[in-house]
């Protein structure tokens, strides 16, 4: 008997495009999305070489030096032209350079537009004038001080430190491909709702056939329930290779945690399904709307859509971020992502489990009855 | 006895659906369940099989307590929802295999059992269509095999001829009056009456929960009072003649509506050939005349004051 029903609720759900859909498509489109928005972002990391123009009327032999010691070698700012300064309006106004220093009695800055490359010619610039005030005035009250201004100048001291938390950089957009397996784990749903529709005889016809036929009902249901469970782990691990090979989304070096973390997710995801199947009252339609909605409001809260409202929340209302299982997924696979300890990952492995437990006799309690109040 | 219901009594709220039900079935019949929609059928129908709770009252079958844990009672039934209950995303074959597998597991049965049950509701042509590509008529055929493929001794069928083309309709009755050759007790659910006159060897008439009568339908038709019904197509009728037929001696109502007159009577001698004498005799045109004996819908009206399809 196990074999049949398994085999056939392969079949139906196998077949049934809409299920296909939301369960793996929609998350692969989505991934592919958050590629495309997320590539500029990560591209912010990397500096591009600024273009400016340099007017020389005041012939300052300082800032001139200055000015080509960071236009020369490979880790240079500036790509510099030295011109006049109708040749570098006209470049300005091309938009071939982002802005024009000229060097008069004062130094001066033109620009057409802000920007990242504006504001980092001004902080030059602004440095520029800072160190030079402040030999000037070194120089006036200390003048013995002269041989050694220059190392003084060219050192700088920080007084903060970079500590990394763990064995990998972090990567923010990390975050949102991270959120958006835990949405898709949870999308897992869909079947949970599904298999509730087909054993219970007041949502569905089919259910009622099933009811009147001489199988146990929590047997039927364990049985369809098994073939959803399979469709589900398939689509899950169909979706991490295609983020791993395809999208190239970094894991850490534990992929078998991180396989076995998607897979107790889409147990929790199912199990919160057939919860929300069970315990919503009206038609198919009602509860993969609530089922959407809750995942939707969870993903978001777990910085699907924002990533600062995963640190809002932890900040603010952090027993929010316990209480809401799609966070406690992402939040995992950070964890594994970024610590070299795991304990923030089991508490997370620990919180999943439990909703896992709680959904699952939660429906076991509800859908026991045999007779139903109405039809 | 198949089916024994003593009692039978389901509430929803303050509405009593079904108010005292005694029903009993016996083997090899079919036995009708008559009654306007709302009246109870479908409820007493899912009563008998577990599925609703009821408030009060006892259900056998088979002779044994029916309960939702019945499965020897269970693999006994087939049903035949009012609803199309079939999965679109399977076949008509593997449709009918799937809930034929919830009751045999011997695959080779199965497959025999089957393709059995395809060619008795003749969807041979049609085995690898999924639902979606069946016209109406076909679907309804495609769920009664679903219902009756494991060869149940207890056949329920509720209102299995709801939207159905005539032809349809004649080849599901057809096969349902063979299945009961065949052996199958049935339980048959309608609304319409012409159905349950054609096929059921016995008829129960509910409304509003109560049933309201029980028996063959010449019995039932014995339980009212009225007799003949004489329709006579005429197209002009001057009111001595009419006063004439409305003092007839069994007449109970005489009615013209310009093209057909309608005289009822009370049970006993035939009334056509007084008639006949009389529209000879003075000369009456007229284009045709028939008689009917009354039909459940009369014993409905003449039970309850209203039509069984109100």
């Amino acid at each position: 008997m196990f074999y049949h029903i398994f085999k056939y609720r392969l079949k139906v759900l196998l077949r049934s495009k809409e299920m296909i859909f939301w369960t793996l498509l929609f998350p692969i489109a989505l991934s592919i999305f958050f590629n495309l928005a997320f590539s500029g972002l990560r591209n912010q990391d990397s500096f591009n070489i600024i273009n400016i123009a340099f007017v020389d009327n005041a012939n300052d032999p300082n800032f001139s030096e200055a000015i080509n010691s960071v236009s020369e070698g490979e880790d240079r700012i500036f790509n510099m032209i030295r011109t006049d300064l109708e040749n570098a309006e006209k470049l300005l106004e091309n938009d071939e350079i982002s802005g024009i220093i000229v060097s008069d009695e004062n130094i001066t800055l033109t620009v057409n537009s802000s920007g990242i490359n504006q504001s980092i010619i001004k902080s030059f610039i602004d440095q520029y004038k800072q160190v030079t005030s402040t030999a000037t005035r070194i120089l006036s009250q200390n003048p013995q001080a002269a041989a050694d201004l220059p190392a003084e100048i060219a050192t700088r001291i920080s007084y903060t430190k970079s500590d990394p938390m763990g064995k990998s950089e972090l990567d923010i957009v990390l975050n949102y491909f991270y959120a958006l397996i835990a949405m898709t784990c949870f999308y897992g749903g869909f079947f949970g709702v599904e298999e509730i529709n087909q054993i219970q005889a007041n949502l569905s016809k089919r259910a009622a056939r099933v009811n009147v036929a001489p199988i146990h009902k929590l047997k039927s249901f364990i049985y369809s329930l098994s073939a959803s469970a399979l469709i589900q782990l398939i689509e899950i691990t169909v979706f991490l290779t295609f983020l791993i090979f395809v999208l190239g989304v970094k894991f850490g070096e534990n992929m078998g945690l991180v396989i076995l973390t998607t897979f107790i997710g889409s147990l929790t995801g199912i199990s919160f399904g057939s919860f929300i199947g069970a315990v919503v009252k009206g038609n198919e339609n009602t509860k993969t709307g609530v089922l959407i909605g809750v995942t939707m409001i969870g993903s978001f809260l777990s910085g699907m859509m924002f990533g600062e409202m995963k640190y809002i929340v932890q900040t603010n209302a952090p027993i929010l971020s316990y209480l809401n299982p799609i966070n406690l997924l992402g939040d995992a696979f950070y964890s594994l992502y970024i610590y070299d300890t795991y304990n923030r990952y089991y508490t997370n492995i620990a919180g999943l489990l439990v909703f896992t437990i709680i959904f699952s006799i939660s429906t076991y309690l509800i859908i026991r009855r045999r007779k139903y109040a109405s039809i | 006895m198949i089916v024994e219901v003593k009692n039978l009594v389901k509430r929803y709220g303050d509405l009593v659906a079904v108010d005292d039900l005694d029903l009993e079935v016996m083997e090899g019949e079919i036995f009708g369940l008559l009654g306007p929609n709302g009246s109870g059928k479908t409820t007493a129908i899912n009563c008998i099989l577990s599925l609703l709770k009821f408030d009060n009252g006892e259900i056998k079958v088979f002779g044994k307590p029916m309960s939702p844990e019945a499965y020897d009672i269970k693999k006994d039934i087939g049903i035949v929802m009012q609803e199309v209950a079939v999965f679109n995303e399977l076949t008509v074959y593997e449709n009918i295999d799937y809930f034929c597998g919830l009751y045999i597991t011997d695959k080779s049965e199965r497959k025999k059992l089957v393709e059995e049950a395809i060619a008795f509701v003749g969807l041979g042509d049609f085995k690898k269509f999924y639902p979606k590509k069946l016209s109406g008529g076909l679907l309804r055929r495609l769920n009664i095999a679903c219902g009756i493929s494991h060869k149940p001794k207890l056949i329920i069928l509720d209102e299995p001829t709801v939207a159905v083309d005539p032809q349809s309709r004649n080849k599901i009755l057809e096969g349902i009056v063979e299945l009961n050759k065949n052996g199958a007790t049935v339980i048959y659910t309608s609304h319409y009456m012409e159905e349950v006159e054609q096929i059921c060897s016995r008829i129960m008439i509910l409304d509003n929960g109560k049933v309201i009568a029980t028996g063959t339908k010449e019995e039932l038709k014995e339980m009212i009072s009225l007799g003949e019904k004489i329709t006579l197509q005429v197209f002009e009728m001057e009111d001595t003649h009419m006063n004439f037929f409305k003092t007839m001696e069994n007449a109970v109502s005489v009615d013209y509506d310009g093209k057909f007159l309608v005289m009822k009577f009370q049970k006993g001698n035939s009334n056509l050939e007084q008639v006949l004498d009389y529209v000879k005799s003075h000369k009456i045109n007229f284009g045709k005349i028939h008689t009917e004996m009354p039909t459940l819908n009369d014993v409905f009206l003449e039970i309850t004051g209203k039509e069984l399809r109100d």
